[in-house]
């Protein structure tokens, strides 16, 4: 079992791997690279001005790693460190040397109109691959930080204290301040030590760090009365324990009103949950009410077979799968606006209920078509079961064959699939967000696509291809719970 | 063979018919019998001939299209078929009739564990707590022949073999202790060997526990072995029965001659086997006649026009066929039948030989 398991894995790993690499070469190979630029409004509005154009594209592509990007002083720290300033001159003969000598190495070399070279070459597509993967996984370590502009840096790890005087396991050196600590939110004990790199989002939020872009607090600041290292108390929305190292010639007077240290660039606390966790409170608590609505519809349907109940039912399922899902949604929208309910999630905010309501009984209705027909279907497929005979012949009263015999083995196939379809609630559910202007993760693929946002759409690509590959395992394993027929072994079950 | 002959379950003129795509179906037409207490009776005949249908109208468990449309079943001073609803029927299923079932690889629920599929009906029946019931269903699996039943409580049917998933559908209908068990082919899925440790095992018990079998098979051999008396049904109709040897060595129905004849254990090296030509009649079309006419080779005139009544042959031996008639001509059984004993004797002799 455990073998079998890791085995799965570990074909799980390389699964979403490949796909992301065909993601990625698609992305990087056939789609035009200036594309990025659609609609990024910097870029429009320096349409006038060649120089500062060309520097900002070539800019944007050296960050998002599509290019080596060398102007002329770069080059000339290259090839001519001992006279860099001499070199730097426009039009001076060791610039002209330089140039030729980056012209010789595979460059492309051009000059501002300004005057001044520059200097770009493609990063090849293996390496764009190469460089995602091996950034994907961020181990921090006393020796990850290198800042020219603070010589005496210290490199250790140690047991501290944070500035509530709670223990944690800090660092210097280290990237993050605290790397382990403890604090009053689930799962109570936190760490920085790993992280998930996941590239760098652009155009749109420019330039975060995309994993922080879906799991980070949104709408605006909300700041609380905090203690700091220095002693100072203020009111400030900082998160202190996810401090990162701030270089010493960055520092400014503000930070060291606050702390004691480099570790000075932090997120802070946002009104409005993540999209993350926006989407999943929508689908879980959708999935939630579908269930209870489904499942003993599903069964009501079954042992009333032929009757009333059943064909009530029908007429649901039937009126479920043929109606569009857009207009279902608009259609219930309407009917929730009459109950006094907001026809978007803005107008009332993340913090009232009542935005909630209309999406999640919208959302979960959806869902309750299908599950109450495979519900249905399963529990019939029971009832005429052998066993389900015997039991009858045995003296079992219907109730007791239904309760102990027939849901058990009924429910197994709904197992199966129950975490799949809680865990993929991360990608949220893309009309029922939009009509409600609900700020999820719904809406991120498709703007990623429409925007190009490529570093985005891979990121999404590689996140979503691994947790549907996860929850198929998960529900695997759920199953040899319930069903004690199945053993997960790469013989199949002959041991 | 049975001193007692106290009735327990007596049927008489019992007609159950079936709704198939609109259309009725007699599926029993008009059968008396009795059950005598403690004896074994065997129910022969072939596929479709009504042999599972009649028993299930004992414990209500027709398909939701079948009706008992004429007849009763008088058990313990009551009409069986006085219980309508399924909750009317939970007095009588398992705790006074139950059923053994053709396949032990179906019967069991796959996901929950051989011994809670015993205590269930303990707990149900007997009233008992768990650790009363289990301890009751451990001794019967061991009565039933598992060994180690103990450690094997908690197994799976998956981790049963089919004889011994057959020996634990048998364990649980002890379970009930109930007056009948109806073996409804127990051992029509299992193989030669297994087949006759199952039935020497339902014999033993019956003993020990004192109930009634109704032994539904298709396999004289079987019967042979098993029954006390035998009941040959053809198309919805018992049209012989008596005692095992009444009927083995002195049968009277043609087709009764036909069914002995056909026993492959007792055909003879490089000769044909007998077959009966021909198949049943409809059960959509009304029968007229003898049912079993159109594949007689023993078939007069009378036997397409009008049904036989049932001739006493003995006070034990019962035959529905005009051959019966003192009017009719006298008929000598085919010889594989009237040489059956010889012949049977001789199998035997060959078998210990070898």
């Amino acid at each position: 079992m455990k073998k079998y398991v890791w085995g799965r894995v570990v074909r799980a790993i390389l699964s979403a791997f490949i796909v992301t690499v065909i993601a990625m070469v698609m992305i990087y190979t056939l789609i035009p690279r200036h594309l990025i630029f659609k609609t990024d409004p910097t870029y429009q509005k320096l349409g006038g001005k060649a120089d500062d154009r060309e520097r900002y594209k070539n800019t944007a592509y050296e960050r998002l790693g599509y290019i080596y990007f060398d102007e002329q002083v770069d080059m000339c720290k290259a090839y001519a460190a001992d006279s860099v300033e001499a070199c730097n001159v426009n039009g001076s003969s060791q610039a002209n040397e330089v140039a030729e000598k980056y012209e010789a190495d595979g460059w492309t070399v051009k000059q501002y109109k300004a005057g001044g070279y520059y200097a770009y070459k493609d990063v090849p597509i293996f390496k764009i691959v190469a460089n995602f993967f091996s950034n994907l996984i961020e181990i921090d370590h006393p020796w990850r930080v290198n800042d020219s502009s603070n010589p005496d840096l210290k490199r250790r790890i140690y047991f501290g204290t944070d500035y509530n005087g709670v223990p944690a396991l800090m660092g210097e050196g280290t990237k993050h301040k605290y790397l382990i600590y403890f604090d009053g939110s689930f799962p109570f004990i936190h760490q920085n030590v790993i992280s998930l790199n996941l590239g760098k989002s652009y155009p749109s939020y420019a330039y975060t760090d995309i994993s922080k872009v879906i799991s980070s607090g949104q709408g605006t600041e909300k700041s609380t009365m905090q203690k700091f290292e220095t002693g100072s108390k203020t009111k400030s929305a900082v998160i202190q324990h996810s401090c990162t190292y701030k270089a010493t010639k960055n520092l400014d007077k503000l930070d060291k009103n606050k702390f004691t240290d480099n570790y000075a660039t932090c997120d802070t606390t946002k009104k409005d949950p993540s999209m993350i966790a926006t989407s999943m409170t929508f689908g879980v608590l959708a999935l939630l009410l579908a269930y209870c609505i489904a499942i003993p519809a599903g069964m009501l349907m079954a042992s009333h077979k032929g009757k009333a109940a059943d064909h009530i039912g029908t007429v649901w399922i039937n009126f479920m799968i043929a109606v569009p899902s857009l207009a279902f949604i608009f259609f219930g929208r309407q009917v929730f606006y009459l109950l006094g309910f907001p026809t978007s999630f803005p107008s009332l905010g993340a913090h009232n209920i009542k935005s909630y309501i209309p999406a999640i009984v919208i959302l979960a209705l959806m869902n309750t078509g299908s599950l109450m027909l495979w519900t249905r279907r399963y529990m019939l497929d029971q009832s005429n079961a052998d066993y389900v005979k015997f039991a009858r012949a045995k003296g079992l009263s219907q109730s007791e064959i239904f309760k102990k015999h027939i849901l058990r083995n009924a429910v197994i196939p709904i197992v199966h699939d129950l975490p799949a379809s809680i865990i993929l609630t991360i990608t949220g559910a893309v009309l029922t967000e939009t009509v409600f202007a609900i700020p999820g993760t719904g809406k991120l693929l498709p703007d990623a696509i429409n925007e190009h946002n490529n570093a985005m759409i891979v990121a999404l690509t590689i996140l979503y291809t691994s947790l549907s590959i996860f929850s198929v395992l998960i529900g695997d394993l759920l199953m040899t719970v319930v069903d004690p027929r199945i053993k997960l072994t790469d013989d199949g079950g002959a041991n | 063979m049975t001193t007692n002959q106290e009735i327990i379950l007596s049927a008489s003129d019992v007609e159950v018919q079936f709704t198939v795509r609109g259309k009725q179906l007699r599926a029993i037409r008009n059968i008396s019998i009795d059950l005598y207490k403690d004896e074994t009776l065997a129910i022969v005949g072939e596929s479709g001939s009504g042999k599972s249908v009649f028993t299930k109208t004992f414990t209500g468990m027709l398909e939701s299209n079948g009706k008992v449309t004429n007849g009763t079943a008088m058990f313990e001073g009551k009409d069986l078929y006085a219980n309508k609803t399924d909750t009317d029927w939970e007095a009588i299923r398992g705790k006074k009739i139950a059923t053994i079932f053709q396949d032990p690889m179906t019967s069991l629920n796959p996901i929950i564990p051989i011994g809670k599929q015993i205590t269930e009906v303990i707990e149900k029946h007997q009233g008992k707590s768990f650790a009363e019931a289990k301890e009751e269903a451990i001794k019967l699996m061991e009565e039933v022949g598992i060994y180690n039943a103990k450690g094997r409580f908690d197994e799976y049917p998956f981790m049963y073999s089919g004889g011994m998933r057959q020996r634990i559908v048998i364990a649980i209908a002890l379970a009930c202790h109930p007056d009948i068990l109806i073996c409804d082919e127990p051992t029509t899925a299992l193989d030669v060997t297994i087949q006759a440790q199952i039935i020497r095992l339902i014999k033993k018990l019956q003993k020990q526990y004192g109930y009634t079998i109704i032994f539904i098979t298709h396999d004289l051999g079987v019967v042979a072995n098993v029954a006390d008396r035998v009941a040959i049904m053809y198309s919805g109709q018992i049209i012989e029965y008596g005692t095992v040897n009444e009927i083995f060595y002195e049968p009277k129905h043609p087709y009764t001659w036909g069914l002995l004849s056909s026993l492959p254990q007792l055909g003879i090296k490089g000769e044909p086997l007998y077959a009966i030509h021909g198949t049943p009649p409809s059960l959509y079309d009304e029968i007229k006649g003898d049912a079993f006419a159109p594949r007689s080779d023993y078939a007069m005139e009378i036997d397409f026009e009008e049904e036989p009544p049932m001739f006493k042959v003995t006070d034990t031996h019962y035959a529905k066929t005009w051959l019966l008639d003192p009017r009719a001509p006298k008929v000598e059984p085919p010889a594989q039948v009237s040489s059956l004993h010889e012949r049977m004797k001789q199998v035997i002799a060959e078998q210990e030989e070898h």
